[in-house]
């Protein structure tokens, strides 16, 4: 445990052991394989049962569909060709073409049972149980032991990729890189929470969870992200492109590993993978912080894959609004969300689109939260289709009072990140857990709530609603305030039937409200965590002893936008018109005297080109 | 104004590196950044990251955990209102298992929901609440036990009073502002004066100096058309001449 510990801050030097001990200690599945293979000889029963396991082997073998089996090959092929076009069209429509037809409520054949048809190549194997076990996760019930050996396999992968003799000649297509570092997360994140479940746990789980070590511990998953993040040299390759490095000058400076683009979008996609991390773990500062080198507009190279460009979106937004810094929030939202409409035609068929999509709707619910605390006009169309979405919640947040708080609930529970506890309740202390055990159940017998450790979104929830509960009053004041240009408090505090003092200190918060930190212009390739104080209401008060002065700020009319969409789209017709094929009438009236109807229509259409032509002539030489 | 937040200036390098490198992860570490937690509250600094990077290393390592650090770092944050330091210091206190091995009982558990609801307290500027619940018999744990040790803490507290009121009023009755600093008579005078604000000797109004936040104008903002925005149009006139 301590030598493991040891690992993450030590960077570089001790990286070859790092996941090498996480694998010694994931040696449960290795056992599996030895009992398989090695045994053989000596004792009779066991030759009889491995040759029964044998038998049943080769039937399980003769039972995968023969497409799947080319497919298996060609994908190998194309994996030990680091053929990216290949790769990508097994892995994007193959795989889930295949998934649909044979494997929709199955697992894909085990890795040991396809080795024959790939040469027992030991890095495909990896990568097929990659995807094998997202298949688990994702399709059907992942059980103790997928648990653990998806885990285990995860690290082998990184072993091989972080502690091979140089960098790897391994491709692989962006998309996959994601997946494999948002699915390694992932699955750390579902085996936090099913570990905090004590009360379900059979006895045999127990044992293993007991005996489980680094498994999925925070520690393991934070270390394989640092790693390929130093060993890419991620955040070193970003300043000195920022810095308009020259290409050579890069190369030199991220050295072997980071020149290859394996390495680089693994670092990149670690960046992304440890503010996710964060945010579960509910450390949004550091989750912002990590960030602080990856400039956050559509060009970034992060961009390049939508699921990890909307992803990445939501967390950063998510973290502002716990910083209580809702104009960030709502600008993050925004952005994404006008950018997931603009692709909605182009990722429709991405096998990502559901997810991509959910994202998107728990961002219109966060996006809607943010409006209702800093009602702002910074996209009318998001804001629009928010309430359409969330109408009802929408509405009884932006008025304020009790009744919004329970909107509040509703909506930070549906759209919060997966919140989880970093340590696992005590099941190495027997005592302990038995204790647990028996408090839950006593607790379910006697009707109480029956959670064992505490459900950590609560947590973040009651922060949450403890700072909206703050804000409760505000819409109502600002509603009578912006029907005076000055007024007494105590006028105001007969009108809410309030305490006069009550209702002052009430406005300090109202004050408090309407001002917020933000990134403002020109702060572009700061911290995440950089901002100003900028005022958010378009109305402002301030209090002279015991009279309220109101000043209100309006937006004059905007013409201009609306003249230049016009004029473009103007400009569009009149070009769709140019290009058009000239109308018929020639043909039409040809019968009755072709010649001079020929003649006419070419005299009328010259005369307007030549129009045009004089037009510009004139203006030129004007 | 968020980069002293960020990094203080009076963070040395040591801290810096811990809170911003990987180094942020070793428990061995733990005890430089206690240190650097008693030094803030001993000569009345302040340094949000560093506080939480001990959390962090609580939540990954609960044998670490200790119960008086995490109370003297709430405080601390508490101060920082209206800004969230307090919330997120929260975020990281992962539930504690109920077996957790302590010499003495664990005060946390009776601490935080008083500190919670000071937190509460000064977020909603309720300033002379604050002051008659903070000085209650009941507070005097807290008191006696942890704020007496935090240098200036009182002070920490009329300056999230100070912020807010600077930013609403004008001008304000020495009697309010009073009841928000917990101060009358000479004291409250000699703060005052500390400030450098005025106060009317025949009324005895104070008069706040004008900044941003209590200045206010009715302002119509007009659209500016930019360049950029014209780019499509100009583009196209010109492709077709």
């Amino acid at each position: 445990m301590a030598q493991q510990r040891l690992s993450i801050w030590n960077a570089e030097e001790d990286l070859e052991e790092d996941v090498d001990i996480g694998i010694a200690m994931g040696n449960y599945g290795q056992n599996v394989q030895y009992e398989e293979s090695h045994l053989q000889p000596q004792i009779d029963e066991t030759t009889l049962l491995a040759m029964q396991q044998h038998m049943a082997q080769q039937a399980a073998f003769s039972q995968i569909p023969d497409v799947v089996k080319s497919f298996i090959v060609h994908f190998h092929q194309a994996v030990l060709e680091n053929n990216l076009a290949e790769i990508t069209l097994a892995y994007e429509s193959g795989w889930n073409k295949y998934t649909e037809k044979f494997y929709a409520k199955a697992e894909w054949p085990e890795a040991e049972l396809i080795a024959p048809l790939v040469n027992d190549d030991p890095i495909f194997l990896i990568l097929y149980r990659e995807l094998y076990y997202r298949h688990v996760y994702s399709r059907l019930q992942p059980n103790i032991d997928d648990r653990f050996h998806s885990y285990e396999n995860s690290c082998e992968l990184f072993n091989y990729l972080l502690n091979s003799d140089g960098p790897v000649e391994l491709e692989l297509p962006e998309q996959w890189l994601w997946d494999i570092i948002d699915e390694f997360i992932y699955q750390y994140q579902v085996f936090c929470t099913w570990r905090s479940k004590v009360s379900t746990k059979t006895p045999d789980e127990l044992m293993m969870l007991a005996e489980g070590g680094p498994v999925w511990s925070s520690y393991s998953v934070l270390n394989v992200l640092y790693s390929l993040m130093q060993k890419s040299k991620i955040n070193e390759y970003i300043t000195a492109q920022r810095e308009g490095k020259s290409a050579e000058e890069i190369a030199e400076i991220v050295g072997e590993y980071g020149q290859r683009p394996l390495y680089r979008m693994l670092g990149y996609f670690s960046i992304v993978g440890l503010l996710r991390v964060h945010v579960h773990l509910g450390d949004f500062t550091l989750g912002l912080k990590v960030m602080e080198n990856v400039e956050l507009n559509q060009k970034s190279p992060f961009t390049r894959v939508t699921a990890c460009h909307v992803a990445t979106y939501y967390y950063v937004g998510f973290c502002y609004i716990m910083l209580r810094r809702y104009p960030d929030a709502i600008r993050t939202f925004v952005t994404v969300l006008n950018f997931i409409m603009r692709m909605r035609q182009y990722h429709t068929r991405s096998y990502q689109y559901d997810q991509i999509s959910k994202t998107a709707d728990r961002m219109y619910a966060l996006f809607a939260m943010c409006h209702a605390l800093s009602p702002s006009r910074l996209d009318d169309n998001i804001a629009n289709i928010a309430k359409e979405r969330y109408g009802e919640q929408y509405t009884k947040m932006s008025r304020g009072g009790p009744d919004a708080l329970p909107a509040y609930e509703e909506l930070f529970l549906y759209a919060c990140p997966k919140f989880i506890t970093a340590n696992p309740p005590p099941y190495d202390d027997a005592a302990a857990i038995n204790a647990l055990i028996n408090a839950s159940a006593e607790e379910e017998s006697s009707a109480a709530a029956s959670v064992t450790q505490a459900e950590p979104s609560q947590r973040h929830l009651e922060l949450f609603l403890a700072d909206v509960g703050a804000q409760l009053q505000v819409p109502t004041l600002r509603s009578f305030l912006k029907l005076y240009t000055s007024l007494g408090a105590k006028k105001l505090a007969n009108f809410l039937d309030a305490d006069e003092e009550e209702l002052v200190q009430e406005m300090m918060v109202m004050k408090q409200a309407s001002r917020s930190i933000s990134r403002v212009a020109g702060m572009e390739g700061t911290s995440l965590l950089e901002g100003q104080m900028i005022t958010t209401s378009d109305m402002n008060f301030v209090i002279d002893e015991n009279m309220v002065h109101i000043a209100e700020s309006t937006i004059g009319r905007r013409y201009a936008g609306w003249f230049i969409k016009n004029t473009e789209r103007t400009q569009k017709i009149l070009d769709d018109l140019k290009s058009m094929p000239l109308p018929a009438p020639a043909k039409a009236s040809a019968p009755t005297a072709s010649t001079p109807s020929t003649g006419d229509s070419t005299v009328q259409n010259k005369p307007v080109k030549a129009g045009a032509k004089v037009a510009w002539g004139s203006v030129k030489a004007a | 104004m968020t980069s002293e937040w960020l990094t203080p200036s009076t963070r040395s390098e040591l801290i810096e590196n811990l809170v911003s490198g990987v180094d942020r992860y070793n428990p061995s570490n733990v005890g430089i950044l206690e240190d650097y937690l008693y030094h803030q509250i001993r000569s009345e600094e302040y340094d949000c990251l560093a506080n939480l990077a001990i959390l962090k290393l609580y939540q990954f390592n609960p044998d670490l955990y200790n119960p008086d650090v995490v109370i003297n770092i709430l405080i601390k944050s508490l101060t920082a209102s209206p800004l969230p330091d307090f919330n997120l210091c929260i975020s990281l206190l992962d539930e504690r298992p109920i077996n957790s091995q302590l010499d003495e009982p664990d005060p946390l558990p009776s601490i935080l929901p008083l500190l919670k609801g000071l937190h509460g307290l000064l977020y909603r500027c309720r300033f002379p609440s604050f002051w008659e619940i903070y000085n209650s018999e009941q507070l005097s744990v807290l008191r006696d036990n942890y704020t007496v040790e935090v240098a200036g803490f009182e002070n920490a507290v009329r300056a999230v009073a100070i912020r807010a009121v600077r930013a609403t009023f004008t001008r304000i009755s020495s009697q309010r502002l009073g009841s928000y600093l917990d101060l009358s008579g000479a004291e409250l005078s000699v703060y005052i004066q500390k400030l450098g604000w005025i106060v009317d000797a025949s009324t005895l109004v104070v008069t706040i100096p004008p900044n941003p936040d209590n200045q206010i104008e009715a302002i119509v903002v007009q659209e500016s058309v930019k360049l950029p925005q014209l780019t499509k149009i100009i583009a196209h006139s010109v492709a077709k001449a």
